[in-house]
């Protein structure tokens, strides 16, 4: 039992990196824009399959492996810079101060557009690209063996964790993101361009869901059907963290991670399910998540 | 135009009424549905067995098709989903002119699809799909399954693996969530059991099919410790867990059997010493499959269209198609030479011995095929960039094969040790 | 402006008697959008509360899976079969619907998300009960005890749903125009005001929950019988959002608006099947033109037309 301990915490974090990275997206834009980006999980695969094929070129192309890592960077930051600004301010700004349910399907309907999007541009096979994988080597802990890229992923996320509450306290960008997130009104009448912060904290979502959907590929590659998954355990992650809370994203990927990795090694019928009961417990305590606080209702 | 629309009905109506009772005029062409998957992780699997279908149909049709009657070839992805491929089923099994399936490559989809077969009386092959439960009932007189079944399957690996690894102790399993992937690590594990019932089961999981990351269940295998790890994954999840697993050191710490392993090879990720297999006798390269020339101006054209060589899903297909033909030179044969009818087929189908790329299939009265097993152990090759099968058996399809109307999981449990000894031994066959 | 419509529905109707004759191909996909509809439906009755439930199809699910688990234990009259799965559905709804409906918005449509994906995923993994992702199988069940072939049951359930589909669509309707639809239509205008007026939300929205639910059981029931499988994708959540596009496409504004959605989709895409594989990017686009130039849906087309027809 207790030989168990170790593998389970590294499995939990790994896997709980792997999906904070789209959580925390999705909650940074609720939480600036207030829209629930259904199509958020789409940035994930796509960034998925940019990556891989980057990586695939990098490596046909004879260049040094390592280059695979910035690969995989840089086809984050290239997904963010093409989709973010333009998602944004043509779709994500009509939906602005509409409806919840409008907004939701305004971004299912965005989804099912990336959905073919991608089959078309990408095909419909699966790719796999495993050099940053195996560049890294192994270290083993009692009889277990790990990948040194699953550490990478947790440091990843602990460096996301940290990086992005840096911005939001220490630079100015990130207080003027502060500002809009606390009060919407009293930010755009002292004069803050909230479009451009918008359009900034869009693209930064996008960002963080392609590069948990780079990171993801040297384990598990890219596929069709990724995106669709990716959505609805992200919203599971980001409601039990608490719309809008990036500690809370991470501390919900924890738990989430853990719950899905214990129900694997005890109980494997439960693991599909184990996130979104734990959704539902959270809920049933904290209606609005570990962190979160009452946005939503006004009379 | 309302008319015309009523007339085109009248006639559809009247041509379906029509199809399936007598003998017809030659058609100008014999509509085949094939179903595989060419898109999704299990196309990795399924587009081998599409390539196959598309080179044999193509080199029929070249030598004046079947009776000279050419086939026109349907492909349905069962990518699309259980639901698209029962719809997809039916919109083609109500055109009289299509008069054969062969369907399909996941056993959820046969299973699901049998209904539909029996009511709408279209003779159908299942290639590929091997659960046991499709034809346990006996009662099947449209679906056929010439390349044999999990039953003989999954009890050779266990009965290799007595005969490798006589002291094994502890056995992990790692198998697909479905029909497929419980039904092999139930016979495995039976077989195992009924010799050696001191074999323990230290883990036994079920990913859903088409899971793309493995870690968390090497780490689970890994930290169990386990003598054998025996996998039934396949496809875009096979590649995964071996690429996942293999850095990991799960195939030096363990003796690993990858049942469908032989799909793999060519991708040149697995060490030596891995027992794989191609649930049958479809291995391009076995000696039986050698001394056939035509098996190896098919592999021969196959490489040369493909540019990679063919895999066991591929001689499956191939297999499919060759009973296919076969049937029909035998349905033309009892009727005078007439066009046979889908009756007159499925009456050809249900019986008889016919010759494969591979090997021999013989068709039992509850239309399972009886198929021979090899098995063997990865081993570098001298010839190829990839590894290839050494110390190769070939066991008898007949002696492990269930009697008919015998409960196969009775039957599984009673096997005995005296039934291990009969066996050839690893190495036997060259 | 009455004769308009009724001659348009007339026009409907017989087309629809027709194409069993007509057009055998459409009588499958005709079904089962009729089934999708009856469960857009459901949605749409909270979507006039404002409420937007993205986990419905776990109710079209679980008319689905009773049916087979009846089936199963023998039980094969299909009106039996249907009474039975709709109040599965029904009970499972005001189980689900009594935690739901004290919350609002957003949170309204998480949580339904949230369970839905539980059922799901038991489902999917439950494979020794369920057949996990391999589904389940129904034999033909009999119609009014009479045994039939695949085919004449397809016919059979065919009818037997545009009959069922008119009965419902005036039934909401009739429920529309009562005062516990009108007490819908006020939560969201103003649920403060309403309860001043000493009507419970909770309780208006309780009510709609469980009609809700038990349409989309209903619903469940018919695409089973049609498809004579059912899958753990019955309840998935791209599922429930279909659904819901379903029905904002075609319209909360009358009971019909639904059904016309789903009759509109399901026909827009037998027609670009052999043109096009990009059936998601088509829906998408309409639902997005829809949501931003149309926000009555297709239905309010057709009453624009009607007001400005007067």
């Amino acid at each position: 039992m207790l030989g168990l301990i170790i593998p389970l915490l590294v499995d939990s974090l790994t896997s709980a990196a792997l999906i904070f990275f789209v959580a925390v997206g999705l909650t940074l834009v609720f939480s600036v824009l207030r829209v629930l980006n259904v199509a958020h999980g789409s940035f994930y695969s796509i960034g998925a399959y940019v990556a891989a094929s980057l990586c695939l070129w990098v490596i046909s192309a004879g260049l040094s492996p390592w280059l695979t890592f910035v690969a995989l960077l840089a086809s984050a930051v290239i997904l963010a810079a093409l989709l973010g600004p333009l998602v944004q301010s043509t779709l994500i700004q009509w939906t602005l101060g509409k409806s919840e349910a409008v907004q939701i399907l305004a971004t299912f309907g965005l989804f099912l557009i990336l959905e073919d999007l991608q089959r078309i541009v990408f095909g419909v096979s699966s790719i796999a690209e495993d050099t940053p994988m195996t560049l890294l080597g192994v270290t083993s802990i009692g009889s277990v063996t790990y990948l040194n890229y699953q550490i990478l992923l947790i440091v990843a996320a602990i460096v996301v964790v940290f990086g992005l509450r840096m911005m939001l306290v220490k630079t100015r960008i990130g207080k003027l993101l502060s500002a809009v997130v606390f009060d919407r009104e009293m930010a755009l009448s002292v004069g803050i361009n909230t479009k451009r912060l918008f359009t900034f904290a869009f693209t930064l979502g996008v960002f963080l869901a392609a590069l948990g959907g780079a990171l993801a590929v040297p384990t598990s590659g890219a596929a069709p059907g990724l995106g669709a998954e990716t959505i609805v355990l992200a919203f599971a992650v980001a409601a039990i963290g608490g719309l809008g809370q990036i500690e809370g994203a991470a501390l919900a990927a924890v738990i989430v991670g853990l719950a899905r990795v214990v129900a694997i090694y005890f109980a494997p019928q439960l693991e599909a399910v184990a996130p979104y009961i734990v959704m539902l417990v959270v809920l049933l305590i904290r209606p609005y998540g570990l962190f979160g606080n009452d946005q939503a209702r006004r009379i | 135009m309302m008319k015309m629309t009523w007339v085109t009905a009248a006639a559809v109506a009247l041509g379906a009424a029509m199809a399936p009772l007598h003998a017809q005029e030659k058609p100008a062409s014999v509509g085949v549905g094939v179903f595989t998957f060419t898109s999704g992780p299990a196309a990795a699997y399924g587009m081998p067995g599409k390539k196959a279908a598309d080179l044999m149909i193509d080199q029929i049709n070249k030598a004046g098709g079947i009776a000279g009657v050419p086939i026109k070839a349907t492909v349905v992805d069962e990518g699309q989903g259980t639901e698209g491929v029962i719809a997809e089923y039916r919109r083609l099994a109500s055109n009289p002119e299509n008069q054969v399936m062969i369907a399909a490559l996941s056993s959820s989809n046969c299973l699901a699809l049998k209904p539909a077969v029996e009511q709408l009386k279209v003779p159908t092959i299942a290639w590929n799909c091997d659960a046991h439960q499709l034809l346990a009932d006996g009662k099947s007189n449209y679906y056929f399954r010439p390349n044999g079944n999990t039953v003989t399957e999954f009890a050779a690996y266990a009965l290799y693996l007595l005969q490798k690894n006589p002291s094994v102790k502890r056995v992990a399993m790692l198998n697909p969530d479905y029909a497929m992937g419980h039904d092999a690590a139930n016979i495995f594990s039976a077989t195992l059991k009924a010799i050696r019932p001191d074999i323990e089961i230290v883990a036994n999981l079920f990913p859903k099919l088409g899971t793309a990351n493995f870690q968390t269940e090497v780490s689970r295998l890994l930290a169990a410790q386990p003598d054998v790890v025996f996998s039934a994954l396949w496809g875009a999840d096979l590649s995964n867990f071996v690429r996942q697993a293999s850095p990991r050191g799960l195939f030096s710490k363990s003796q690993v059997i990858l049942a469908l392993g032989e799909t793999v090879l060519q991708q040149n990720t697995l060490p030596q010493g891995v027992i794989v297999g191609v649930l049958g006798d479809g291995w391009w390269m076995s000696p039986d499959a050698q001394a056939k020339p035509e098996t190896k101006s098919f592999v021969e054209e196959y490489k040369q269209r493909f540019g990679e060589y063919p895999v066991f899903p591929s001689m499956k297909m191939a297999n499919a198609v060759i009973y296919m033909k076969d049937a029909y030179a035998k349905a033309m044969a009892a009727n005078g030479g007439k066009w046979p009818s889908r009756d007159e087929l499925a009456k050809a189908m249900s019986s008889g011995s016919f010759d494969t790329l591979t090997g021999t299939s013989t068709i039992r009265k509850d239309n399972e095929g009886m198929v021979d097993q090899v098995i063997g152990t990865t081993v570098k090759s001298p010839d190829y960039a990839f590894p290839v099968i050494g110390d190769m058996v070939r066991y008898d399809g007949k002696v492990l094969t269930p009697p008919q109307g015998e409960d196969p999981m009775a039957w599984v449990k009673s096997i005995s040790a005296d039934l291990l000894k009969s066996l050839p031994k690893p190495g036997s066959y060259k | 402006m009455r004769p308009i419509i009724s001659v348009l529905s007339a026009l409907v109707l017989v087309v629809l008697a027709v194409v069993p004759f007509a057009a055998p191909w459409l009588q499958f996909v005709l079904t089962l959008a009729m089934a999708n509809g009856m469960v857009a439906l459901g949605v749409a009755i909270l979507l006039r509360a404002g409420l937007i439930s993205i986990g419905h199809a776990m109710f079209f699910a679980i008319g689905a899976y009773c049916i087979a688990f009846l089936s199963r234990l023998g039980i094969n009259e299909f009106l039996v079969l249907l009474v039975l799965g709709t109040m599965g559905s029904a009970i499972a709804g005001l189980i689900v619907g009594a935690f739901v409906v004290r919350y609002r918005a957003i949170f309204f449509a998480m949580l339904n998300l949230a369970i839905s994906m539980v059922v799901y995923s038991l489902i999917a993994k439950m494979y020794s009960v369920t057949g996990g992702t391999d589904g389940m199988a129904l034999s033909t069940p009999t119609f009014l005890w009479i045994p039939l072939e695949k085919p004449g049951f397809d016919h059979v359930l065919y009818y037997f749903s545009v009959a069922l589909m008119i009965v419902m669509g005036y039934l909401v309707h009739r429920y529309w125009k009562s005062p516990l639809g009108y007490a819908l239509s006020a939560i969201e205008g103003n649920e403060l005001r309403l309860e001043y007026l000493g009507v419970s939300a909770r309780s208006v929205l309780l009510a709609a929950y469980v009609v809700s639910a038990a349409l989309s059981g209903c619903g469940g029931v018919i695409a089973g019988s049609a498809i004579g499988h059912v899958l753990p994708d019955f309840g998935y959540w791209v599922t429930s959002a279909q659904f819901v596009l379903i029905a904002v496409l075609g319209g909360i504004g009358g009971a019909a608006g639904p059904f016309i959605g789903s009759f509109f989709l399901e026909l827009l895409h037998s027609a670009s099947v052999n043109l096009t594989d990009a059936w998601n990017l088509i829906t998408g686009v309409a639902l997005i033109v829809v949501i931003v130039f149309l926000p009555s849906g297709l239905y309010g087309l057709i009453r624009k037309r009607r007001r400005s027809a007067s």
